[in-house]
């Protein structure tokens, strides 16, 4: 008994004096960042950026996230760029929807991330608070960057939704049973975009960075600017030009007329400075000015073109777009390709190089007789040459290979002194004279992951070997600026505020690079420049918010069969068969005709201009203020 | 073999009982209604217009969209309970009316939606002259907030003739009608797809600047001599 008491004794007295031993109980956790560690270790910090800028959203991008509403905001749809008139989808079947829109929802590329404004908002203010062993310039260059992310994503919200609540700070509840000092409501439509013009101004020269592209720097931030000052610009003055103008009574949505003059101003100046800073050069580096273009999107090294990219550089970022988009007679894989086939009505907008509307030639002028090409890609001769870099034609080739695009014969039937239209029932298909009848990559009016269309995209398509697999992938970036665009911008801007020979530099540049000779256009017109935007940044998630801050969009796509731009076109090669006629026997002609899967017309109405606020952050704020025909 | 015809029976048994727990009984009681400017249904686009119920009360608050057939009608499957009836804003050819519509829905319940539109198209006199249908059509301003965009016509071959679903379509912009009490001409030659049927439905709607839809008269089908 006592010697038990004695032995507790002693071990009480050693565990008292072993917990003196200092610090016994004070220790790191090992599971668990401190806010000090993180905000004062850039490691950190740069690795918590990397996920913000992996989480801008974008409307198509190469990837297919879709995490809008209260998750982490990421949104990233590929498959959208199949919605609108430049392309349809000829993937799997189960997507088909794609091409029979009765009309875009009125919820259609609604953004409401505000998940990620507040994790830029707490970041902001803990790099305040705790960063105190970051040195002044890290301090500076952190806080700039991440208010660029945050401008950024205002503008991804004012071009969607129109003003929203502008939250700059975080919001912290402080379980009054009051919860109104939290409810913000929406800021008007230009503050949205003046606050985006402020924070560039303000923070542009603390960006560092110089010469990343996957990183902001001053540049990137000025290019933000350009873009959003130029929308801004066109909906003060396009918007105020309708019969009705979309507006609401405190200006949520709508900008006053008279602010388009001070817009326009600001993007021309933010564009000047990035062209004039010699920084970016048009990418010029291919004599092969079809390739040349191509490059100019996906060359990674020695692109002094691209401003702003979000790269895919390790495996396991790898993304699949390749995979779901390359031609199908080329694909790698044994499933997949053939996606987001472009439309006739985008290869019709590239100009021919002596500068006469891009029209394709099928039939003679009296429309008595097709045209007999000899070779299938002698009709695309003489086209600008963004139409080889962004869309692959029957006779194109791709990783050096052909690509057998051809939809069936012309059987020259002489009882009926007519044509019959033979096309097979498979792909690779021999005619009954021993050639060619549908070739390896279609078209084909039902087969699902063969274009119908005719044209297989190039644009953002890897061509390096394998990456259509599965199991490799493609790294090809995804551009959010280039200075292709800062020209465009530029050149817009300068044609709003009166200064045509201005603007003429701009475009004319551009326009160079695509095959044109030097200063190809002398007198410049705003259908012009709309048409220089759809074929120079085809893909690049342009055309639907660019036709809405034109205006346009409701009347180009009106929903009607018989209106040409509302439906998507296709056009299918044939292979003349007429034995006893050599001049034409073995030529190719082609037919013009609505895409055989293609449904219902584009319909944009009204109310599709802003896209409608979700009833349930309506009913969380009351202050928030409907959209028009919401 | 005994244990397995039990435990079969067994399943079925909790799978037919399943069948009726927790399931929730569907709405039985209708709501109809049309759309009605002076007593008159107001002509629309199929599918065009949307009307809101909302039911106040309920966690999950939110719209009950109601879509609006071309002659104005509606309907809605619906428990009973008390709804309000919201037009949607700058929606339908009409003034926006923020005021909603009590309507208390118990059985099968008919409402008149009034409404009060821009325009209205008096009369429309639609024939066959030759190889075109022209239309002679009457306008009456009804509120001059919002200015004339155009006056349409719209042929197709089923009783469903709009904007959207049409075989051939001409419009008469408001710049070319100087004044909008005068009658308006429509002329649209008659596609040969028509022709062979026979007969061809035609419409002719009035577009108000800044609204989405038009309103229209009701579809007339016309045999093609």
């Amino acid at each position: 008994m006592q010697k038990t008491y004695k032995y507790i004794l002693l071990g009480l007295c050693l565990l008292t004096t072993g917990a003196c031993k200092k610090d016994w109980l004070e220790r790191q956790p090992r599971t668990i960042l401190l806010e000090e560690q993180v905000w004062n270790d850039p490691k950190q910090i740069v690795a918590l950026l990397a996920n913000f800028y992996d989480r801008l959203p974008v409307q198509t991008g190469l990837q297919d996230i879709n995490n809008n509403g209260d998750l982490d905001g990421r949104i990233a749809q590929w498959r959208d760029m199949a919605n609108f008139d430049d392309a349809m989808w000829s993937g799997q079947s189960n997507e088909d929807g794609r091409n029979n829109i009765p009309a875009y929802g009125f919820d259609n590329w609604r953004l409401w991330n505000y998940s990620f404004i507040r994790d830029i908002n707490l970041s902001l203010e803990n790099i305040a608070q705790y960063g105190a062993r970051l040195t002044d310039d890290q301090k500076k260059q952190f806080t700039a960057e991440l208010r660029f992310l945050r401008a950024y994503d205002y503008f991804e919200l004012v071009k969607r939704m129109g003003g929203v609540p502008l939250v700059t700070k975080q919001l912290v509840y402080d379980y009054s049973g009051n919860a109104s000092p939290l409810q913000v409501p929406r800021a008007k439509e230009e503050a949205v975009y003046d606050f985006i013009a402020s924070e560039v101004d303000a923070i542009k020269n603390d960006m560092g960075n110089d010469g990343s592209v996957s990183r902001a720097n001053k540049y990137t931030a000025l290019a933000l600017k350009s873009r959003a000052m130029l929308y801004a610009a066109s909906i003060a003055k396009y918007n105020n030009l309708m019969p009705a103008p979309i507006s609401t009574p405190g200006g949520e949505v709508g900008i006053p007329a008279s602010r388009a003059t001070e817009y326009y101003t600001k993007a021309l100046e933010a564009s000047k400075e990035i062209i004039n800073s010699g920084v970016y050069t048009l990418y010029k580096v291919n004599p092969n000015t079809g390739e040349n273009f191509y490059e100019a999107i996906t060359k990674k090294s020695g692109n002094k073109e691209a401003i702003f990219v979000k790269d895919f550089l390790t495996p396991q970022k790898r993304h699949w777009f390749s995979y779901d988009n390359i031609v199908r007679g080329i694909r790698e894989d044994n499933l997949g390709s053939s996606s987001i086939t472009p439309s006739l009505n985008l290869v019709e907008s590239y100009e021919y190089l002596d500068g006469t509307a891009g029209a394709l030639k099928t039939r003679t002028a009296d429309n008595s007789d097709f045209i007999y090409y000899t070779n299938i890609g002698d009709i695309f001769a003489n086209k600008d040459a963004r139409l080889y870099g962004t869309v692959i034609y029957p006779g194109a080739t791709f990783k050096g290979l052909p690509v057998g695009i051809q939809a069936g014969v012309m059987a020259w039937n002489a009882t009926r002194n007519a044509y019959d239209v033979v096309e097979g029932s498979d792909l690779n298909t021999t005619y009954t004279d021993g050639k060619t009848l549908t070739g390896s990559s279609g078209p084909h009016r039902s087969i699902q992951e063969v274009s119908n269309t005719g044209f297989y995209l190039r644009k953002y398509i890897d061509a390096g070997a394998r990456t259509s697999t599965r199991g490799i992938q493609s790294d090809i970036w995804w551009i959010w600026f280039r200075l292709g665009e800062v020209y465009l911008n530029a050149g817009e801007a300068a044609f709003e505020l009166g200064l045509t020979g201005e603007a003429l530099t701009y475009i004319n540049a551009i326009r160079e690079r695509a095959g044109f000779g030097a200063n190809s256009l002398s007198t410049l017109t705003l259908a012009r420049i709309q048409n220089e935007r759809r074929v120079e940044l085809a893909f690049e998630d342009h055309r639907l918010w660019d036709l809405k801050r034109w205006r346009i969009a409701d009347k180009l796509w009106n929903g009607n069969v018989s209106n040409p731009n509302a439906m998507v076109y296709a056009l299918y090669p044939y292979r003349v068969v007429r034995a006893g006629d050599a001049a034409r026997n073995g030529k190719y002609v082609f037919v013009k005709m609505i895409a055989p899967r293609f449904r219902a017309p584009r319909f944009f109405q009204l109310g599709n201009y802003y896209s409608s606020i979700d009833q349930a952050v309506i009913n969380n704020n009351p202050l928030i203020v409907k959209n028009p025909f919401q | 073999m005994q244990r397995i015809i039990i435990s079969f029976l067994a399943i079925a048994f909790i799978a037919a009982a399943g069948c009726k727990k927790d399931n929730y009984e569907e709405p039985k009681a209708t709501l109809t209604g049309q759309i009605v400017y002076d007593k008159q249904p107001v002509g629309l686009r199929s599918n065009g217009v949307q009307l809101e119920l909302w039911q106040h009360g309920s966690a999950l608050f939110t719209k009950i969209p109601v879509y609006v057939a071309q002659d104005g009608t509606f309907s809605a499957s619906l428990f009973n309970g008390s709804y309000k009836l919201v037009l949607l804003r700058g929606n339908g050819p009409w003034v926006n009316n923020s005021d909603s519509l009590d309507v208390t829905v118990n059985g099968n319940t008919s409402v008149e939606v009034p409404v009060v539109p821009f325009f209205i198209i008096k009369g429309a006199n639609i024939g066959q002259s030759g190889t075109n249908i022209t239309a002679t059509v009457t306008l009456q301003q009804v509120n001059n907030s919002l200015p004339l965009d155009a006056v349409s016509i719209y042929l197709g071959s089923t009783t469903v003739v709009d904007q959207v679903n049409s075989v051939a379509a001409t419009s008469i912009a408001a710049t070319d009608i100087p004044n909008v009490t005068q009658p308006v001409n429509l002329t649209v030659a008659i596609p040969p797809s028509l022709i062979a049927k026979g007969y061809v439905y035609a419409r002719v709607g009035v577009k108000t600047a800044g609204i989405a839809e038009s309103l229209y008269t009701m579809p007339q089908k016309i045999e093609l001599k």
